[in-house]
């Protein structure tokens, strides 16, 4: 894949996270942690905290860099310190009201995004999709999470062309529907 | 591609707004024309929002392993007990 045409710092990170993931966020990570860890165990936090904390604070910027919704108006680490700070200050307030509840595996700003009753079949795919198999699993993952240019997924996974490539994604995603028809077919029943 | 894997693109490029969207009107008439067109849909969508949990599932585990190299307890005795007791 080629040089991103728009040379903003925000088009720059997104092009390195989708070429180079584990190394942009290995940077990014060197870079922001330490000011995070710091800030959580000012605050009331454990090095875990600090750790769950940054890590949520990750997964929603980089939701956002490859989404192209991120406007970067100061460095990374700092936007990042901005994120943190604020799910530790939620957190904060969340166990405020339910002391003897540990933190949310999922990042609660993002697991709120999904209606109630779509997030149980949301978790139920999620099952499945552990089952698919490692190459099915890391096809979509790479398509539909990582938002990696189908170039690079074919590159990656050994496919001849593009084309071949996107015949597999859809027979993967045609498998995984399949193995969930199931559970929305039961869902509607309930309906 | 076979009928089907077709099926699942046309639907996707509505639902992912890709080049290939067709227009409301057009999207519309389908539905008119295909009753399983709706419930096909839902299903697609429910897909995605699925592969989005796994996705940052998967992203986690990579963050964990980046955190385990670069703050994991090192094998040096000396250098463990500084990483313990370091204060960030």
């Amino acid at each position: 894949m080629t040089a991103p045409s728009d040379t903003s710092p925000a088009a720059s990170l997104r092009h390195a996270l989708l070429i180079h993931r584990e190394q942009a966020l290995t940077q990014l990570y060197r870079r922001a942690f330490p000011s995070v860890s710091r800030h959580v165990l000012r605050h009331g936090g454990s090095a875990e905290d600090a750790q769950d904390v940054f890590q949520d604070a990750l997964v929603v910027f980089y939701e956002q860099a490859v989404g192209e919704t991120l406007t970067l108006t100061a460095a990374p680490s700092t936007y990042l310190m901005g994120i943190s700070r604020n799910l530790w200050r939620h957190e904060l307030r969340r166990r405020a009201r339910l002391p003897h509840e540990a933190l949310p595996d999922d990042p609660g700003p993002l697991a709120a995004e999904a209606a109630p009753e779509t997030e149980e079949t949301s978790f139920a795919v999620l099952d499945y999709v552990e089952r698919l198999g490692v190459r099915c699993k890391s096809l979509l993952l790479a398509f539909y999470y990582f938002q990696q240019p189908l170039t690079q997924i074919a590159a990656d996974h050994d496919y001849r062309s593009v084309r071949s490539a996107t015949v597999q994604k859809f027979k993967c995603l045609e498998r995984l529907r399949e193995s969930v028809r199931a559970v929305f077919r039961a869902e509607t029943i309930e309906y | 591609m076979r009928t089907e894997l077709e099926r699942l693109r046309l639907i996707e490029e509505q639902l992912l707004n890709g080049p290939a969207a067709l227009s409301a009107e057009d999207w519309q008439l389908r539905h008119l024309l295909d009753g399983e067109l709706a419930a096909d849909t839902d299903a697609q969508q429910r897909l995605y929002q699925g592969l989005r949990l796994a996705g940052r599932r998967q992203l986690r585990r990579e963050l964990r392993t980046i955190h385990e190299r670069l703050y994991g307890l090192p094998t040096n005795p000396w250098a463990r007990l500084w990483q313990q007791l370091k204060p960030w």
